[in-house]
């Protein structure tokens, strides 16, 4: 369970322009969000870039995801500029982060996606490109982030089918092999499933299959 | 001077470092005070004096013998100079009371063969104060040598390793102290201190950087000394410079509170834990603050500041009946994050923040920036010397991005 204390030693030296407040149970980060140039402790010509944030979370990161609004109006707020009209940032895919990163605490997440996030927001508002690339909007953007995050191709029933197989405790040997070889799991990539599993355990599962809203009767389609 | 003077700035560590540097005890008065006590020493191991069969020696010790003096406040202040007055006398021969008026009469006669003020005599040393432009004056600590005592206790405390190091233990010392009961009689329980051994300790946490300065300073000067033969007094390391930094901190922070305020030997311990022998003053004072305070510990739900060498002392023994002096460290603490990491993490170099500006003192800060920056470049000017712009800006931005995807850590935003 993520602690105000946690925060605020997140960013006592990192972002010392953020203040960390518990209001109504969540924890509320507001100030200024310092882009810098590298990983050093300092940089002689300062920060590359600062933009005024409000990042909201709660006290279930990193199972619920944070929200974080660009308040200075820095940046245009359009849905090709990563942006909503709120101010709402789509930082990252977070299940994708999730399932890819060593480490998902509240720190590496301000100096992982969050940085990248803004000092992305830097490069395209100075060249019109995104530095890391871009997903697409919408679903289609997350069916995206989940083949990459499994490691397979970007197509929805085979990640339907891999999610439905990942999100019980244990991958069922007898479930035929999401490969498409026709045998039985147990005979086919059950060394890689379990290695998979180890990766995205059951609730990362669980949480990408309820954000992909799969359409009744898909799921159960999706495999078979 | 000149700007063909000097050696200009160029990062935040230059600043930094110039910064303590004018913290520093000047070295015209380092050496006059060490030669002042030198003279004292001379002067009790003289052959009339009353102490001279116990074979007398002073020695500095607290922040004069662990590099980390700091200017006093105002230039009306003085710096305290902290001496060890050691003789080798038996407790079994003499009280505490016999030891500090024998060590007294010496001073006192010292004192009046150099038209100096009468030592003033404190709860444990006798304070000699010198003419007003010294600018400091000496507490001198009468002392007996301790060790096998000291080594006796912390075996029995459990510390058997620290007992069995000669280095760490094997130079303790008893000292008097006038409020205890037992001050005029004869004792073996005296208060016992170990300021040669935490001297020790401390210079073990910088070890690495410590022979590298020395050798650095017997390059630039072109000496052909061994490291070995480099008195430690001649060069800082980023421990003792960051330390310098934090307790200027603190002394202009709690400028109107002095007696509440977090105290040196606290701040100077758990820096030296938290120190792993970074190369650069910006690291160490990253390090330093971000991990300080993971080394008080809680002993039966007590704030412990263990004495390194030794466990069973607890450097904030005060905290629980003065809660107010736990607080002030931690709001000293998280201020001095605050204010080193505004200037570290979100300022040019040359531009340092008007809050760590006012808590380091503005004349001292200003003194500093003027020995190191162009003379035309006053405090909070943009970066010019970095080559500023557009192309710069972008330049920078793509080595961060190349970092970035050479990390293989990289998010894509996409839209919700």
């Amino acid at each position: 369970m993520l602690t105000l204390l946690e925060v605020q030693a997140a960013i006592a030296f990192e972002q010392p322009g953020l203040r960390a407040t518990e209001i109504d149970g969540k924890i509320v980060v507001e100030g200024t969000f310092v882009v810098t140039a590298g990983s050093a402790v300092c940089d002689p010509a300062g920060p590359l870039a600062r933009y005024a944030v409000r990042i909201e979370l709660t006290h279930a990161y990193p199972r619920i995801e944070p929200r974080v609004f660009e308040t200075g109006g820095r940046i245009k707020r359009d849905p090709d500029h990563h942006i909503n009209g709120d101010g709402d940032c789509c930082v990252t895919v977070w299940e994708n982060w999730l399932a890819t990163a060593a480490d998902t605490g509240i720190a590496a997440y301000l100096g992982g996606p969050l940085r990248e996030y803004f000092l992305g927001q830097f490069w395209f508002e100075k060249t019109g490109s995104w530095p890391f690339g871009e997903r697409a909007h919408g679903m289609e953007g997350m069916e995206e982030a989940y083949a990459d995050a499994l490691g397979i191709a970007n197509r929805r029933k085979d990640i339907l089918y891999y999610l439905r197989i990942l999100r019980l405790p244990r991958p069922r040997g007898h479930w035929p092999c999401p490969c498409g070889s026709t045998r039985r799991l147990r005979d086919c990539h059950d060394t890689d499933l379990w290695s998979m599993h180890h990766r995205i355990p059951p609730h990362l599962a669980r949480a990408m299959l309820v954000r992909l809203q799969p359409r009744k009767g898909e799921l159960f389609k999706a495999g078979f | 001077m000149t700007v063909h003077d000097k050696r200009l700035a160029g990062s935040h560590d230059d600043i930094l470092e110039a910064i303590a540097a004018a913290l520093d005890i000047p070295p015209g008065k380092f050496e006059e005070a060490r030669q002042r006590y030198e003279a004292l020493g001379g002067w009790l191991d003289r052959p009339e004096s009353t102490l001279a069969d116990l074979d007398p020696a002073i020695s500095p010790h607290g922040s004069f013998l662990l590099g980390t003096v700091t200017r006093p406040l105002t230039d009306a202040d003085e710096y305290d100079v902290d001496l060890v007055c050691r003789v080798n006398g038996s407790k079994a021969a003499l009280t505490q009371k016999q030891l500090k008026d024998a060590v007294g009469h010496e001073v006192a006669l010292y004192a009046r063969a150099r038209n100096m003020a009468h030592p003033e005599e404190r709860r444990r040393c006798w304070t000699l104060n010198y003419a007003e432009g010294a600018q400091f004056h000496m507490d001198v600590l009468p002392a007996l040598p301790d060790a096998q005592r000291y080594q006796a206790q912390l075996r029995a405390k459990g510390f058997g390793i620290l007992a069995a190091d000669g280095d760490l233990s094997g130079h303790a010392i008893a000292i008097t102290d006038n409020q205890r009961s037992d001050y005029a009689v004869i004792s073996d329980d005296w208060l016992q201190s170990n300021p040669y051994g935490y001297a020790a300790w401390f210079r073990s946490r910088m070890r690495v950087r410590l022979t590298e300065a020395k050798r650095s300073f017997a390059e630039r000067e072109r000496i052909s000394a061994s490291v070995g033969e480099i008195p430690d007094y001649k060069v800082r390391t980023p421990l003792q410079q960051a330390i310098q930094l934090l307790k200027r901190h603190r002394d202009c922070m709690f400028a109107e509170d002095g007696e509440h305020k977090p105290i040196s030997i606290i701040i100077t311990t758990l820096a030296a834990h938290a120190y792993n022998e970074e190369a650069s003053l910006s690291a160490a004072l990253q390090s330093i603050l971000m991990n300080m305070d993971r080394y008080i510990e809680e002993r039966d739900g007590i704030a412990w500041v263990s004495n390194p060498v030794n466990p069973a002392e607890n450097f904030a023994d005060k905290w629980p009946e003065e809660p107010c002096k736990r607080d002030n460290f931690f709001r000293w603490l998280a201020q001095a994050r605050q204010d080193f990491a505004q200037y570290l993490r979100a300022s040019p170099y040359d531009t340092i923040p008007d809050e760590l500006e006012r808590r380091l003192g503005p004349a001292l800060v200003k003194r500093a920036l003027n020995s190191v920056m162009p003379d035309d470049g006053a405090i909070g000017a943009p970066a010019l010397l970095l080559g500023g712009g557009h192309d710069a800006e972008l330049e920078r931005a793509r080595h961060a991005v190349d970092a970035i995807q050479s990390s293989g850590s990289q998010s894509r935003p996409w839209v919700r």
